[in-house]
């Protein structure tokens, strides 16, 4: 029947959805369970069985459908000799597992969630080995991961099956995600995704730069899921998990994904001498390493564990080689592995379940007990040792053929001899086996009373078996056509295998005795090698895999605890040297043009204004710690740099700065009241120095960077022509800096005072809820460290204060009516003025200057705003936009002609924003030294030659 | 014409009207009695909005001479940080109400904040830009010390002001140095002067310095300092805000920076980009090893997925963009998820956040543990799960862009990573029985979050939703 390959996405689908029945159908009880979850595996299989024909044609059948184009997924699927052997094995043992976990599982385990975890693990298997698109064959690929460990934790009372589920998944997960850039990197080299146009592509991905690390990668997720040495540890201790687990995932399955995965690949990747040193080697170790440890394994489950390490290592070895011949022979192991270790695995379950114990050495004399079970395993375990006429025989003997005319770093004698050390242990254990468990006498006490298990128990491993004897004895009718038609798929020819038992007195046949004769005489010596062994010091791959978790912890730790100890100057550091680099990484990486100005010339004036400043910014930071004086530092750099402002004719400016530097100057000074006078020191001295040298760094750049802008034009015109060709004649003013505050940039300033106005409420609000909460009762309970001076209000700066209140006020008039035509302004005139009402509050104390004051400066701040606002509506009036200016000059004698411009109104706006601004935030932080208990004076200074004599304290009860 | 303009930006002034007027309602009548209330509307605006945005946009326009613009981009963006934040909205009403967290101003911060984010991924203009930044900064810094009794809330809160305030400074300062030097400050304009090899000094540094200002609002390494402490210190439903809809909004306006505006040289922003990707994922991945605390490892992990996001954004090409998209929206569903169940973590009425309270916890509630089991392996990238998909977008996005080499470190990256997203399954599933073990978590707002945002890890895997047609479109209009 010719069918295609629309039959191929059912097969893969079929135990996806068949996961979904023994959910429902455990109810009806479980054998009900079991037979459903087998009829979707049947089903799967007769399938496969189906599409099977046109295979052995020669046909590879395909089916494709799109999925995430873009991403290059789609959902192909093909099969051809290689996924048809792969996908018989997984559905075929798939039947036989489910048989065997219907009697094998006990009453109190949940027999519907198991099923349902085998499924999914199934579905995902076929997925793999059907899948004819990388990405999708990753997702399979990951799938497995997945419910292996849903299945390896099934047994969740059991602390090494966790610790065993643990290994596995990190193990594996790790390297199924490593093989996810492998993969696309192959994909990338081919530029598709699909596996059959992959394979097309040899010379170009052999080419590539990137085969090397695409091929490690690959290889590291085939490693990791066949447990290769140095990955070879996480098998053993998923051991923990129930024998038909054990026997399903870790014997003919999910540990041949890897091997699959490479026989896939073989026809692009192999060939090189990459592949066959990486691939070879590692094989050949993990071969002999197995065979060797299972040897002295008491664990009836470890023991096959090592021992399928092993296999799987000697079929990994034989796919390294590269040849056609080597492939042939690994592709009949993988068949003859499979049926001869599920068969023993399921048995070993069997002896566990019956006997209660795996322990070899609790074992013996079981021959009589349970005679199925015995031939069963002797059959099995005499095919894994190589004897004649079993099938494993028959791949051993070809694969020491093979190994024997393969010269490693062509030397010809390494390979064979390793191989032949590898069996000769694989004889070994293969006959313990036997021998410690079922020969010798009988024993009177296993912890329970062994008989053979019903009928269902043990059918499936005899069914097994039957193949093992039978693919023995007429290997070329029964595996020979399907041999053919997979290495033909592996190695893209027409290779046919010669599988014979008699190949003549070649080298593999002494190997072979020597091997068999060897491995006698190890068992024999058992007991003397096993002290041996035991005493030897060896490293423990669990106590490796351990160390390393913890020391990956402790390193993590350590990152974290340098980079984020919860510092902020250790943040800031951080940021700085990041920043800087950043910017050293700009510097190096533009093009650099020629500066386009001229500096300027520095002359003597300059020169020491450029001193003055670096050295008080340098006291600043050697006396940061005292406050007062950095206090008085920052003052002269504040007035330097005003100084330059004025070098630099721009006297507006110059004023502002200077005002806004003595109000914020003098607010500094009252909130320095609250705080220690000295900063305490809290990082040594490599810190201030590690500290200075990035500050040193960050400052310099910034300079660099400021220095190279300056000397270069910018991409546009400057704006100042066009407003000092309008300024006259559009806003009326000459001064163009105020001319812009009120008019060209009105909207500007009235945002600004806004926020100003705003922030002073802020500082309110924020000063009100502070008190009222514990910081309050701080202050109350609060002292100055020194003493205070006795003469708090003192007679000279009273009365000066007094005199200089209407000269400043007259100046901030003077400046504010002039600031349309000459340097000046609302804002500056506020700035002023507030500082004029500021020293009155220093003079003679907040209490005596707030009981004199009649405006609220809430009130006062919202008066500025609205005049503003007012004023910028009242242009609608005039039918234009928000805040347009108009002017125009009135003559009132006897003064001269007088100009009238409407941003007159909006500075005033400003101007009482910015007085109302200052003095709430002066007013909020003089109600926190009021908290302190500061006493309120009656008078204006302390001491008055008018009053007579003064209260000794200077203050008035 | 201002009517036009107002029209494009209509979603954007309802709901700063709604902010507005529901905060002086509320400070007028019930404040914080209402709080719950306020949630619930706030989240039912946010999804009405989403919903609008959604289905109404079409084609790309601009307002204010093209300061603000209204492109697919843009609404991909915005659709999904609304839901987002209203999804996070819905869930942490229950638990602040419970612990006395809930103040009436928290739905309107996070409303106001993410004013400032749709802004910030229309933004079409440095102005805007800096507009809509600072506008959810200063939210999202009052947000972030919400819990005013809390030395760690609060220092938490008062140290990512100080970096953000850092941050925001040297963004400002690029953003004038990139003003100065192309003569505009429209990204429209700024594309025509900052062409492939022609990038002046000043124009280089200012991006740059974006750049920087940017990579601190998406918690890029370096910049990355203040999310372990933000994180660990926040209340729970605030850091799952931080996790969720400003990564979106920061990640769409540092993709509408570059590529509006300096989309003419990819030469000269790539490696920037790359190196803060690859610092972000290896530093995530590494340091998150360590962690016990699981909102500290989710900042962690924040940190390496933001530098998987940027991975996508290093590659430079409009396919690059569409990863970008889809892994944020991708991330931001798998973050809801988490945060959903971290907020049920609680033992006795108090919240727990250590996760060696995880053991066992399949034991005791085997559907919540397969859903965290779920979202694990999805954040993890293993496949088939949807968190899967966005890495393979972002890696080949980034290996045909040329950046091969960031591509494999991301893989090695996201093998360190997926350790410790095992871990925590390991232990719900296999780890030692104790008595410190959780509470069930009775909420069914948050389980029925963590089951869906699961379920939507599988289910995504047939299609994603659709996501990828959305999504192309979107960064094709960025990026011509």
């Amino acid at each position: 029947m010719d069918t295609g390959g629309n039959f191929l996405p059912i097969i893969a689908a079929l135990p996806f959805v068949g996961a979904l029945i023994p959910g429902v159908m455990i109810r009806a009880g479980r054998t009900a369970c079991a037979t459903y979850t087998f009829m979707a595996s049947a089903l799967a299989f007769i399938l496969l069985m189906l599409s099977a024909p046109a295979v052995f044609r020669g046909e590879v059948l395909q089916f494709q459908l799109e999925w995430l184009p873009m991403l290059g997924l789609n959902v192909n699927f093909m099969l051809d000799g290689l996924g048809l052997l792969f996908a018989g094995l997984i559905l075929g043992i798939g039947m036989l597992i489910i048989l065997y976990a219907r009697f094998y599982l006990s009453r109190e385990d949940p027999m519907g969630q198991f099923y349902t975890y085998l499924l999914l693990f199934q579905g995902a298997m076929v997925g793999i080995v059907l899948s004819d698109n990388i990405l999708l064959l990753l997702v399979f690929w990951e799938l497995t991961s997945l419910s292996s460990f849903l299945l390896i934790g099934y047994w969740k009372h059991l602390p090494e099956g966790r610790q065993g589920a643990r290994m596995a998944l990190t193990v594996t997960g790790l390297g199924g995600l490593a093989m996810i850039a492998g993969m696309l990197i192959l994909g990338s080299i081919v530029g598709s995704y699909d596996l059959s146009v992959i394979l097309q592509h040899k010379e170009l991905i052999q080419a590539s730069p990137y085969y090397l690390p695409a091929l490690i990668l690959i290889l590291a997720g085939c490693f990791t899921k066949s447990a290769q040495f140095p990955f070879h540890f996480w098998l053993p201790h998923a051991m923990a998990a129930p024998t038909p687990v054990s026997a399903y995932l870790h014997s003919a399955t999910m540990v041949k994904a890897g091997l699959f995965l490479m026989a896939r690949m073989w026809p692009v990747l192999s060939g090189t001498p990459e592949w066959f040193y990486i691939v070879a080697t590692t094989g050949l170790i993990t071969m002999v390493l197995g065979a060797v440890i299972a040897l002295f394994k008491d664990d009836l489950k470890a023991l096959l564990a090592f021992s399928t390490v092993s296999h799987l290592g000697l079929i990994t070895m034989l796919l390294g080689f590269g040849t056609e011949a080597a492939a042939i022979v690994a592709v009949f192991h993988i068949l003859n592995h499979a049926t001869f270790k599920a068969a023993l695995f399921m048995s070993a379950g069997i002896v566990d379940h019956e006997t209660h114990t795996r322990d070899i050495k609790r074992l013996g004399g079981l021959r009589h007990l349970m005679p199925v079970t015995f031939v069963i395993v002797t059959i099995a375990a005499l095919s894994m040792a190589g004897i004649p006429p079993l099938n494993g025989f028959l791949s051993k003997e070809m694969m020491l053929e093979e190994a024997s005319h393969t010269a490693w770093l062509s030397n010809p004698w390494i390979l064979p001899a390793l191989a032949t050390l590898g069996a000769l242990f694989s004889v070994a254990y293969s006959f313990r086996l036997v021998a410690h468990v079922f020969l010798g006498p009988k024993r009177d006490d296993y912890p329970a009373k062994p008989h053979d298990p019903a009928f269902g128990m043990w059918a499936s491993p005899a069914f097994l078996v039957v193949l093992v004897v039978l693919i023995g004895l007429m290997p070329n009718l029964i595996a020979g056509p399907l041999v053919d038609i997979t290495a033909a798929a592996v190695t893209g020819g027409h290779p046919h295998a010669h599988i014979s038992h008699w190949h003549g007195l070649v080298p593999a046949f002494w190997m072979s005795v020597a091997a068999i004769l060897g491995g006698a005489l190890f068992l024999s010596l058992h007991g003397a090698l096993e002290r041996g062994w035991n005493a030897a010091p060896r490293p423990e791959a669990k106590v490796i895999f351990d160390a390393i978790t913890r020391a990956s912890t402790r390193a993590s730790h350590w990152l974290t605890d340098t980079l984020h100890n919860g510092s902020i100057t250790r943040y800031g550091a951080i940021f700085a040297a990041a920043i800087t680099a950043a910017g050293l990484f700009a510097w190096f990486e533009s093009p650099m043009s020629a500066p386009t100005r001229e500096m300027l010339p520095i002359n003597a004036i300059m020169a020491i204004g450029w001193v003055l400043l670096v050295i008080s910014t340098g006291c600043i930071i050697a006396f940061h710690r005292n406050r007062i004086l950095s206090l008085v530092l920052l003052g002269v750099i504040g007035l330097a740099v005003s100084m330059a402002f004025v070098y630099f004719s721009a006297p507006d400016l110059a004023l502002t700065q200077i005002s806004v530097e003595v109000v914020t100057i003098i607010l500094l000074l009252l909130a320095l009241n609250f705080l220690p006078g000295r900063t305490p020191v809290e990082s040594g001295m490599p810190r201030r120095l590690r500290d200075a040298v990035i500050a040193g760094a960050a400052g310099l750049a910034v300079g660099g960077l400021t220095y190279a802008i300056l000397l270069r034009d910018f991409a546009a015109e400057s704006i100042s022509a066009y407003h000092l060709a309008n300024s006259y004649k559009g806003g009326g003013g000459k001064n163009v800096v105020n001319v812009i505050l009120v008019d060209f940039r009105g909207f500007d300033t009235f945002g600004e005072i806004i926020v100003l106005g705003i922030a002073a409420l802020v500082i309110y609000a924020l000063t009100k809820s502070v008190l009222r909460g514990p910081g309050g009762r701080w202050l109350l309970n609060w002292g100055p460290d020194d003493d205070e001076a006795g003469d708090r209000h003192p007679l000279m700066m009273v009365v000066v204060t007094r005199v200089i209140m209407p000269i400043a006020l007259m100046v901030g008039a003077y400046i504010f009516l002039r600031g349309h035509n000459a340097p000046g302004g609302g804002f500056i005139a506020g700035l002023i003025v507030a500082i004029a009402l500021l020293m009155q509050y220093m003079a003679s104390g907040f209490a005596w200057a707030e009981e004199r004051q009649r405006y609220h400066y809430h009130a006062m701040i919202a008066a500025g705003v609205m005049t503003a606002a007012v004023t910028g509506m009242g242009s609608w009036l005039a039918g234009r936009q928000f805040l347009t200016s108009s002017y125009g000059y009135i003559h009132i004698p006897p003064i001269e002609e007088f100009e009238w411009a409407t941003a007159m109104a909006f500075d005033t706006g400003v101007f009482i924003t910015v007085v109302g601004a200052v003095m709430l935030a002066l007013h909020s932080l003089s109600s926190m030294s009021r908290r302190t208990g500061e006493q309120v004076n009656i008078h204006p200074m302390d001491v008055d030659p008018g009053r007579g004599a003064a209260p000794a304290d200077g203050k008035e009860a | 014409m201002l009517q036009a303009d107002l029209t494009i930006i209509l979603p954007e002034i309802l709901l700063s009207v709604y902010a507005m007027i529901a905060l002086l309602g509320a400070v007028y009548t019930g404040k914080d009695a209402l709080a719950p209330m306020l949630t619930w509307v706030t989240a039912a605006v946010f999804t009405l909005l989403a919903i609008w945005i959604g289905i109404s946009g079409e084609g790309a326009q601009s307002a204010f001479g093209g300061m603000f613009m209204d492109d697919g981009f843009a609404r991909f963006a915005k659709v999904t940080l609304l839901l987002s934040a209203a999804a996070v909205l819905v869930m942490s009403q229950e638990y602040l109400s419970r612990r006395g967290l809930l103040r009436f101003e928290f739905p309107l911060l996070i409303a106001l904040a993410v004013v400032g984010m749709m802004m910030m991924v229309s933004a079409g203009d440095l102005m805007a830009l800096y507009m809509g930044l600072e506008l959810q900064s200063l939210a999202l810094y009052v947000v972030a010390a919400i819990r005013r009794d809390s030395v760690k809330s609060t220092e938490a809160g008062l140290k990512y002001f100080v970096l953000g305030a850092l941050s925001s400074g040297l963004l400002l300062y690029g953003a004038s140095l990139t003003y100065g030097f192309a003569g505009t400050t429209l990204f429209s304009g700024i594309v025509q002067t900052a062409t492939e090899g022609h990038v002046s000094l000043g124009l280089l540094f200012g991006l740059v310095l974006i750049a920087c200002g940017l990579a601190f609002k998406v918690s890029a390494v370096p910049f990355h300092m203040w999310t372990p402490d933000v994180y660990e210190g926040s209340p729970t439903p605030v850091t799952a805000f931080f996790a969720t809809a400003p990564k979106v909004a920061a990640m769409g306006l540092f993709a509408r920076v570059l590529h509006d505006a300096f989309g003419g040289a990819v030469g000269d922003w790539q490696q920037v980009i790359a190196i803060l990707s690859l610092l972000s994922m290896f530093l995530g991945a590494i340091a998150a090893i360590g962690q016990t605390n699981i909102k500290r490892l989710m900042a962690y992990s924040s940190i390496a997925h933001m530098g998987y996001a940027l991975m996508g954004l290093a590659a430079g090409t409009a396919f690059g963009v569409q990863a970008l998209l889809i892994y944020m929206a991708i991330y931001v569903t798998m973050n809801v998820g988490t945060f959903a169940f971290i907020l049920s973590m609680e033992r006795d009425g108090q919240p727990v956040t250590d996760i060696k309270s995880l053991n066992m916890y399949s034991k005791k509630e085997p559907a919540k543990a397969l859903a965290v089991l779920i979202l694990m392996f999805s954040l993890a990238g293993v496949p088939p799960l949807v968190g899967f998909f966005g890495k393979l977008y972002v890696l080949r996005a980034a290996y045909e862009g040329g950046l091969a080499w960031l591509a494999v470190a991301g893989v090695v990256a996201s093998v360190i990573g997926a350790f410790y997203y095992l871990r925590i399954v390991f232990y719900m599933y296999f780890g030692e029985e104790s008595d410190e073990a959780l509470d069930g978590g009775k909420s069914p707002i948050l389980w029925g979050f963590l089951m869906a945002s699961a379920a939507l890890m599988v289910l995504g895997v047939v299609n994603l939703f659709g996501i990828e047609g959305a999504a192309a479109a979107a960064a094709a209009t960025l990026v011509n």
